[in-house]
């Protein structure tokens, strides 16, 4: 009998070895598999700088905790908000996803998205949170004391000037970067060069091909005139005298200044900043602009570094807002429990390191106010103060809950005033009745 | 005598000329797109642009290439339209010769039936076409991608009256000998309905390569994506300058192009042209 | 008794079944008869049901959720007539749908014309015309998307077509974003996509025509145009149905023209009713509203058949 205790307690012992042993020679990750697997789905928008950044912290959260496992999806800039909207009437949408600012009405009316649990995110409470972030970035997120996005990017847009083409024409690019509206159109006028009917340099672009352009364009010069989207009932107001005088101001470019071309927008490049990067135009607004993207495009621009970003013009000079929007992180309402917890820890890693976002996506800034700005590798980055700047003094976009229907009527009404000189008020008017059948269909819906 | 062959070329070519002028211009757009797909990106545009290029840059097939996964987005779109052409091959048989060769009570209501479905292309049917693909749990698959699509009305019409014309004595003659109906089909109906099906083949293939409104609506993950997805995609993505797009353009249009080319001659009979000079 | 054919003998194009068959025929009909009616239903059955599955449920559905409000994200809700009355109120519908009915007309219109006109040019005695037939026939073949893209470079300010019109002293026309140019640009794209096929289409047509018609008629001392009055025109009556029904049908559902080429602008100019249920469905999640668009669009395509089928059979009576 001792025997057969002996041979058990040494067969016991040799197991227990050759289980250390096993254990031992196991790869790290054998330990973590003792944690139950998590899969999610994660969408974004496609940005040639921020979806990968966004994708290299998610893969280095997932080697961290190699339980879990994300699929990394992204989409074209304007189709994101619609494959979200179908993958939720579908059960296909992600656990969690990049939120553009302005759907962020749309997903809380239908109670879509989670309030996030701000003390898993590393914050005391939702004033701490606040804190971190500009009125402007957070006001959309927040609803009924609670958060339901975490800030990603949130960026104003800057004047960038071709600042060779303004020394040709005898401006200072310094001096005489335009600070009011009249400003601008009479620097653009300097800077137009037409041969016949045909401008074979135009003094100024806006964008005329997307409707999300044509709001992000408009939106700042109608605030600056004292307009608004929408009054205090909901009943749209872009037809107000100051929504005119807005328009007026945007349409004066082309027609009053004659610095413009909106028809050649259309066709050329969808992206109209290509125009300018390709010195066609010598100002036009964009988000903040990497420099790869220069050097990919005009190697002799980004070798002479001859352009710069400047404040937006205002109607007073100096008191110009730039136009911002930015985008949240935020998760579905749908997903199971663990996930959403799951998303949270993702989420906090994934912000963690604001600095290794500039090193990767510079120059779109965070939307976090400090912590990271004084760093000197953000901080000699060319003319980051005024990127920073104009996202801090910019007015975010409106947040209707008919935001595709809204821009679409706008996009028609600029179209119109544009290209075909139709009559200011009476487009605007009709684009406003527009947006107030949208708005009652939705609402009766 | 000697100048009569030299005289009658020359008059040959004058008689041509005009049509020939008409075939250059009318097929411009298509020279357009081939020569601007060498064009160096920065010349689009400027005022005077040179539409012959000066220097070829055929590093715009690789750079676009090399740009968007577009061999992922050809190769859907293969799998996708063979399955099509193929689908339409098939039944398109089947039910034209059912239709053409068989009375049954109801057949005339059936034909109808059948060619009334040419009012109710994807374009009306979309959101509940959408709505049954999702309960079938197809999207984001190949089958959704094909489903909808691999059977039309225009095939079996025309593999309908394409068999209209085989005479029913063999048929007739097989059937007493005991053959089975899908012997007689293969034996002796497709043999003499090859032209029809060279039509159908080339017809339904560019119908299907063709297809955007189907893909994007049911298409929402990447590697599921066709190439007019991702053309349309890369034009609005950054910095892909006119040109390379013309460069995917003239890629896309070569497989059809092909195809014809391949099944040419039996298209001309099936269209009735074997008279023309 | 058996009919074998023999050997090289060529194939008569009889369309009627001969008479020597149906004694056969009759000697089996028990049976035979059945089984054949039940082969015949066999081989139909794959495509009714297809067309049960993806042609004729979702038409249904469309029509039972034109009548509902959904949103894809909560169910359906009944709203009677409201999409459709909602629909009659919206000038941009209105707009839409006329912009549809002049793009169908237009486009059908001008298909007809200029595919018969090229199948006349084709059908002389030229040799290589049938090549330029060929070529001609590459632009129905041409990827849309690439004839989109294409031709939204050419009607550029800056582009070949202002280019060509400037040798001829036409000054500069702003294509697609002009009010009055943005549907005929898109018009002229489609006419050119189109076209050559119907081209073909004529040339069969026009092949079959009995030369001894013609070879009377010149006896006859009958001029050229009367013979094309008189003898091409109606012979190709129902080939000239075909082709407007057909034609009309496939412009119907035109969607990426416009989409690609203006976006439905200037303003409102270009906008159809195939990319107005797109966006109504997909981007406003507006899907019961979307459905009544299509619906609309469906009476349209009906109406149009329908109505042709009328003309059509007026017509024949007018000929004889």
């Amino acid at each position: 009998m001792s025997t057969r205790k002996a041979i058990s307690r040494r067969r016991a012992v040799l197991q227990g070895i050759g289980a250390t042993a096993v254990a031992l020679s196991l790869p790290r990750r054998g330990y973590a598999q003792a944690k139950a697997p998590v899969h999610l789905g994660f969408w974004t928008f496609d940005n040639p700088q921020q979806r990968p950044w966004l994708q290299k912290r998610i893969r280095l959260y997932t080697e961290k905790n190699p339980n879990v496992t994300v699929d990394f999806q992204w989409f074209p800039f304007g189709d994101l908000g619609k494959k979200i909207s179908v993958g939720y009437a579908t059960g296909t949408a992600p656990e969690g996803f990049v939120s553009q600012d302005w759907f962020m009405p749309l997903w809380l009316d239908k109670d879509l998205i989670v309030p996030l649990d701000l003390g898993r995110l590393g914050y005391s409470s939702l004033a701490a949170f606040q804190d971190d972030f500009a009125p402007a970035f957070v006001s959309g997120a927040i609803k009924d004391g609670k958060a339901y996005g975490y800030p990603l990017w949130f960026y104003g847009y800057c004047n960038y000037l071709n600042t060779k083409q303004f020394k040709e024409v005898g401006l200072d690019p310094e001096k005489d970067a335009p600070q009011t509206w009249d400003q601008l159109g009479e620097t653009a006028q300097k800077l137009t060069i037409r041969k016949g009917d045909k401008f074979s340099r135009q003094g100024f672009k806006f964008a005329m091909h997307a409707a999300a352009w044509t709001v992000i364009q408009f939106n700042p010069i109608l605030i600056g005139a004292g307009g608004a989207w929408f009054d205090s009932s909901g009943k749209c107001a872009v037809n107000s005298e100051a929504g005119v005088k807005a328009m007026t101001t945007r349409a004066s470019i082309a027609l009053k200044y004659h610095a413009e071309d909106p028809t050649d927008s259309i066709a050329t490049n969808p992206l109209p900043q290509l125009d300018w990067l390709k010195e066609r135009c010598s100002m036009f607004m964009q988000p903040p602009l990497p420099p790869v993207l220069v050097e990919h495009e005009n190697p002799a621009m980004a070798k002479g570094h001859y352009y710069r970003p400047a404040q937006y013009p205002g109607y007073v000079a100096g008191k110009g807002n730039s136009s911002t929007y930015g985008f949240n992180l935020v998760i579905n309402a749908r997903a199971a429990k663990e996930k959403q917890e799951v998303l949270h820890d993702l989420y906090r890693f994934v912000l963690s390191d604001p600095v290794d976002a500039w090193k990767s996506a510079a120059p779109f800034p965070l939307a976090l106010k400090g912590g990271w700005t004084e760093d000197p590798l953000v901080k000699k980055f060319p003319h980051v103060e005024e990127i920073l700047k104009a996202r801090d003094n910019g007015v975010p976009l409106p947040r209707s809950l008919v935001y595709n229907e809204m821009a679409d009527s706008m996009h028609r009404a600029v179209q119109r005033i544009l290209l075909e000189k139709a009559d200011i008020k009476a487009s605007l008017d009709t684009a406003a009745a527009e947006i107030d059948r949208a708005t009652a269909a939705y609402r009766k819906a | 005598m000697s100048r009569r062959p030299a005289l009658a070329l020359l008059r040959g070519c004058l008689e041509l000329a005009p049509l020939a002028a008409l075939t250059f211009l009318f097929i411009l757009p298509i020279l357009w797109m081939t020569t601007t797909s060498f064009q160096a990106g920065d010349k689009m545009f400027q005022l005077d642009t040179e539409w012959i290029p000066s220097v070829w840059h055929p590093e715009n097939y690789s750079n676009a290439l090399a740009a968007a996964p577009f061999a992922r987005y050809f190769l859907n779109s293969t799998i996708v339209s063979a399955a099509i052409m193929a689908g339409n091959l098939v039944f398109g048989t089947l039910a034209g010769y059912g239709l053409a060769k068989f009375r049954f009570p109801g057949d005339r209501i059936v034909l109808l039936v059948i060619l009334a479905t040419l009012m109710l292309p994807l374009e009306v049917t979309l959101v509940p076409t959408f709505l049954v693909v999702h309960q079938l749990g197809w999207l984001n698959t190949y089958q959704g991608l094909a489903g909808p699509l691999v059977i039309d009305a225009f095939g079996i019409f025309l593999m309908r009256q394409s068999m209209l014309a085989v005479p029913s004595d063999y048929i007739e003659a097989a059937r007493i000998d005991g053959a089975g109906e899908l012997r007689i089909l293969w034996k002796i109906m497709l043999p003499q309905c090859r032209p029809a099906l060279a039509i159908l083949a080339v017809f339904a293939f560019r119908d299907s390569w063709d297809q955007y409104l189907w893909p994007l609506t049911v298409v929402s993950v990447d590697r599921l994506r066709t190439y007019p997805l991702g053309l349309v995609q890369f034009g609005q993505d950054y910095g892909n300058p006119p040109t390379e797009q013309m460069a995917v353009a003239v890629m896309a249009t070569i497989p059809v192009f092909l195809l014809f080319a391949v099944l040419q001659r039996a298209i001309r009979r099936g269209f009735g042209l074997s008279g023309l000079k | 008794m058996t009919h074998t054919p023999s050997a090289g003998k060529p194939l008569p194009r009889a369309i009627a079944d001969t008479a020597a068959a149906a004694p056969a025929r009759r000697a089996l009909r028990l049976g035979y008869g059945n089984r054949l009616r039940l082969c015949g239903i066999a081989f139909v059955l794959p495509a009714m049901l297809f067309f049960l599955v993806f042609k004729y449920g979702p038409m249904l559905w469309a029509i039972g959720l034109s009548f509902t409000s959904y949103d894809m994200v909560s169910a359906p809700r009944f709203i009677g007539f409201g999409n459709y009355e909602s629909l009659v109120g919206d000038p941009v519908f209105r707009e839409t749908l006329v912009n549809t009915l002049v793009y169908i007309g237009g486009s059908t219109a001008l298909i007809t014309v200029l595919g018969l006109a090229l199948a006349l040019a084709i059908n002389t005695r030229v040799p290589g015309a049938r090549h330029c037939m060929t070529i001609m026939f590459l632009t129905n073949l041409m990827p849309i998307i690439a004839v989109c893209l294409v031709w939204r470079f050419l009607f550029h300010p800056y582009g070949l077509v202002n280019q060509l019109l400037r040798h001829i002293g036409i000054g500069r026309i702003d294509w697609l974003t002009g009010a009055e140019t943005a549907m005929p640009a898109i018009i002229i794209v489609t006419v050119w996509r189109f076209a050559p096929y119907f081209m073909v289409v004529f040339l069969a047509g026009l092949l079959a025509i009995p030369a001894e018609y013609y070879e009377a008629a010149q006896i006859d001392g009958a001029s050229a145009l009367r013979r094309f009055w008189h003898i091409t025109l109606p012979q190709l009556s129902p080939i000239i149905y075909f082709v407007i029904v057909v034609s009309g049908l496939l412009c119907a559902r035109i969607f990426l023209m416009p989409y690609i080429i203006t976006g439905g602008g200037p303003g409102n100019a270009t906008r159809v009713l195939s990319m107005l249920v797109y966006e109504t469905g997909f981007s406003y999640l507006k899907m019961g509203r979307a459905a009544a668009i299509s619906v609309v669009l469906f009476a349209i395509s009906l109406a149009f058949t329908v109505g042709q089928m009328r003309l059509f059979a007026k017509s024949e009576e007018n000929f004889r």
